[in-house]
């Protein structure tokens, strides 16, 4: 080998090792902002145990319904139930249908819905359950009007002028419900069914709209509500929102009544269909309730952040006290790891448990793996008189089949883990899953590049460095 | 320490520790928790903690059928577990009520409630995935190792690890039983997590000793090309091979020069475990543990029970093969 290309080795050899820090350090730079930063385009995403909130798991009951209707059913559940929730102000909810796996003998249709932030449980279980409303209520027009003239006043008056003493036609003017009960809801529904108009009576051809009928009971009470007050208006109201309100042209004694609120022919089936079945596609029952205070999981954190740093210290010191300067370099790529790994929780965003966080410290000592297998190759090989860079090349080709097979197997568990867990374990099967793969690929390439770009000693060589080359805690 | 030579003590030993292992899961057993029997389990921490009796009695009018009551020094202070069957939305508020009308400053740490069908589903699902690890693991080692050939065929090899894995999980599920009787630990989903993971962990042992028997077989044998002339003209070459060394050797050499790593590879993951049992969260103290007790057992497994068996194995076959040779 001519001299030039021995240098241009050289270089490309420190090259690669300073490329690999630079790298590292921006990484770390968006690590650094990501997690600090309350702004953060990429935050950590922390499960229920560790943000604090709910977790609930609903049945549904979906016996006596065609098979094939069930997942369409079931997503229209979810979205009705999403909805509810969303009324809740909740921040990031999730609502999912969840199909028990096949070791159940009859496939069980579950509904799971997590509420970060959640902590008072009662007042969602009510959300969840609740009926849709559907109310009748007679308008007093005048009322109405008085109520409008009076919220747009509050509209314009300024921030903090307070509305007050209106008088209107000479009048004074209180605040006053222009709608008045009349004792009918939905509770005395029998149906609700999707139609279209057909163009008389004021509705627009085709308007979608939905035709209600009532039990006798209800028939009997629409019937003298509508024949003590013709002339008046009727409002609809559903889930305390007026959707439309009639005007009452005679008496109606035959049970039924049609809402039209301007839907479009997908809302007015879904009203059709929440209002005939009462509250949802299919009854739902609570099965599973989990609560956790969000204190608690600050605690957690706190303690799993302090016990991976001691991991880190400990595995590094042992690492540069048994392997030397090899040791060391295999110490800076574990920091490497780290940061690598959490930029990609960051990225996926993987959610982040008590569960996970364990799982993380514990790929920590699994990690370096890796390298110890590389190391003790390389030793043989050093010991039998070969450089270090060049019983490291030799060290990293040996040792390549042993660190694949150990790392599928592990691999492989934390798929079945996967499928094993529930939410929480879930973030612990692909902590683990993500660490062994980053902690095999960053094996093989970065304490590999860093290895290669230390000095070139034999073992004769002069006793600093080939101590520092030699493994154990004193001989060299 | 000649492992191979000695094979019989540590065999002996290995047996032992199975036997032992398997007497006290028998007799003191596991405590299934509400993961996998449904209930509910709900944890109140206090700022002044109200007495025990208290607790219980206030508990007890409710009338929930029968509630245990635990005193627990979780991250979040001093309180109590309060376990019962599972409870409805209405039940839950009952209980809370009544809690927090003790001691000062009551908070709900937590609440978990879980119903039957969803328990039993998952305890079905544990032992699915154990099964599915298992067999995953056998079916890999053989398909990894399958050109290793003579003398001890690949499918040995997978039975083996799968074997020494029955080992690795039984002895942690044996503590496990032990902290179930002394403490009342609960097996918990947690715990069958750290089942699943201590069989993806600590089959690397047994594999990386496997890796440089396979290795060494191929280093230390001399190969025999034979042509045969079948009928027809055609040639057939036979490659036949015969190991310099005995296979006993082959694998004491290979766990010799396994040795280093096998242990600081252990002691490094069972570093980062103490380091989460020292100073990581109660919550998955117990978890923790039983992960530790699973590094352990792999570790002295793949040393001390994984190779002796597998030259035992090799002797066995050889011995068989020469009575039926005769």
């Amino acid at each position: 080998m001519s001299t030039t290309s021995r240098e241009t080795q050289t270089f490309l050899r420190l090259f690669r090792a300073v490329v690999i820090f630079v790298v590292i350090g921006l990484l770390s730079w968006f690590v650094y902002q990501n997690a600090t930063d309350p702004k953060a385009t990429h935050p950590f995403k922390l499960g229920l145990d560790l943000a604090g909130g709910s977790h609930l798991i609903y049945e549904a009951d979906v016996s006596g319904i065609e098979e094939a209707e069930v997942p369409e059913l079931m997503n229209v559940l979810r979205d009705v139930i999403e909805r509810r929730i969303n009324i809740f102000g909740v921040s990031e909810p999730i609502v999912r249908v969840e199909r028990s796996s096949f070791v159940t003998e009859v496939p069980i249709e579950r509904l799971v819905i997590e509420l970060p932030g959640v902590t008072n449980v009662s007042d969602a279980v009510a959300e969840i359950g609740r009926t849709p409303l559907l109310e009748f209520k007679l308008l007093d027009p005048s009322l109405l009007a008085q109520q409008q003239a009076l919220d747009s006043l509050k509209s314009i008056a300024t921030t903090g002028a307070a509305v007050s003493n209106v008088t209107i036609n000479g009048e004074a003017v209180t605040e006053q419900d222009p709608f008045t009960d009349t004792g009918l809801t939905g509770r005395y529904l029998e149906t609700a069914r999707l139609e279209f108009a057909g163009g008389q009576s004021g509705q627009l051809a085709n308007e979608p709209l939905v035709s209600v009928s009532f039990t006798p009971e209800g028939s009997a009470l629409f019937a003298e509500i509508t024949r003590n007050n013709v002339g008046e208006q009727l409002g609809i109201f559903l889930d305390g929102e007026l959707l439309s309100a009639p005007v009452i042209n005679e008496p109606i004694t035959g049970g039924t009544a049609i809402i039209s609120g301007g839907f479009t022919p997908d809302e007015a089936r879904e009203l059709a269909q929440n209002l005939s079945f009462g509250a949802l596609p299919v009854p739902i029952e609570l099965q599973s309730t989990q609560t956790i205070d969000a204190t608690l999981g600050v605690n957690v954190l706190r303690d799993s952040v302090t016990a991976g740093v001691f991991g880190i210290i400990i595995i590094s010191l042992f690492m540069a006290l048994w392997y030397r300067l090899p040791g060391l370099v295999a110490a800076v790529a574990l920091t490497m790891y780290v940061i690598i790994t959490l930029a990609i929780f960051m990225f996926i965003p993987v959610t982040l448990t008590a569960a996970g966080l364990a799982g993380f410290v514990l790929s920590l000592g699994m990690a370096v793996d890796a390298n110890i297998l590389v190391f003790e190759r390389m030793k043989e090989e050093y010991r039998a008189g070969k450089g270090s860079r060049e019983a490291a090349e030799t060290g990293f080709n040996r040792a390549w089949s042993a660190i694949r097979d150990s790392n599928v197997t592990g691999l492989l568990s934390a798929i079945i883990l996967f499928w094993f867990g529930t939410s929480l374990i879930k973030g612990f099967a692909l902590v683990l899953g993500i660490g062994t793969i980053i902690a095999m690929v960053s094996a093989i390439t970065l304490t590999r590049t860093l290895l290669v770009a230390l000095p070139d000693v034999k073992r004769n060589d002069s006793h600093f460095w080939s101590y520092m080359f030699g493994t154990g805690l004193v001989k060299k | 320490m000649d492992i191979i030579k000695h094979k019989k003590i540590f065999l002996i030993i290995g047996a032992g520790i199975v036997i032992v292992s398997a007497l006290i899961v028998a007799y003191f057993g596991l405590k299934p928790g509400i993961d996998f029997t449904g209930g509910s389990l709900m944890e109140v921490t206090y700022a002044t903690l109200p007495e025990k009796a208290e607790v219980e009695s206030a508990v007890a009018a409710l009338s929930l059928g029968g509630a245990d009551v635990r005193q627990s020094a979780g991250d979040e202070g001093a309180g109590y577990l309060i376990n019962t069957r599972d409870l409805t939305d209405n039940e839950r508020q009952q209980l809370e009520d009544a809690l927090l009308s003790l001691g000062t400053e009551g908070t709900v740490a937590r609440f978990t409630s879980i119903g039957p069908v969803i328990g039993a589903e998952l305890a079905d699902k544990a032992v699915w995935a154990i099964g599915a690890v298992l067999l995953i693991i056998l079916c890999y080692v053989a398909f990894a190792f399958a050109g290793i050939g003579k003398p001890v065929s690949s499918w040995i090899y997978g039975f083996l690890v799968t074997l020494i894995l029955g080992h690795d999980i039984l002895v942690p599920v044996a503590a496990m039983s032990i902290l179930g009787f002394t403490l009342g630990s609960e097996v918990d989903i947690l715990f069958v997590t750290a089942l699943l993971t201590i069989l993806g962990y600590s089959v690397n042992d047994t594999i990386v000793i496997f890796d440089r028997v396979r290795e060494k077989l191929v280093q230390n044998r001399t190969e025999h090309v034979r042509k045969i002339n079948e009928p027809g003209g055609v040639v057939r070459t036979e490659i036949t091979h015969t190991l310099t060394k005995s296979f006993a050797d082959i694998v004491g050499q290979a766990v010799d020069e396994t040795m280093a790593r096998s242990i600081n590879t252990s002691l490094t993951v069972f570093l980062a475990l103490a380091s989460l049992y020292i100073f990581g969260s109660e919550v998955t103290r117990t978890f923790v543990l039983v992960l530790m007790v699973g590094v352990l057992a792999g570790a002295y497994s793949s040393i001390f029970i994984a190779s002796p068996l597998l030259v035992a194995i090799e002797q066995h076959l050889a011995k068989k093969k020469k009575t039926s040779g005769k």
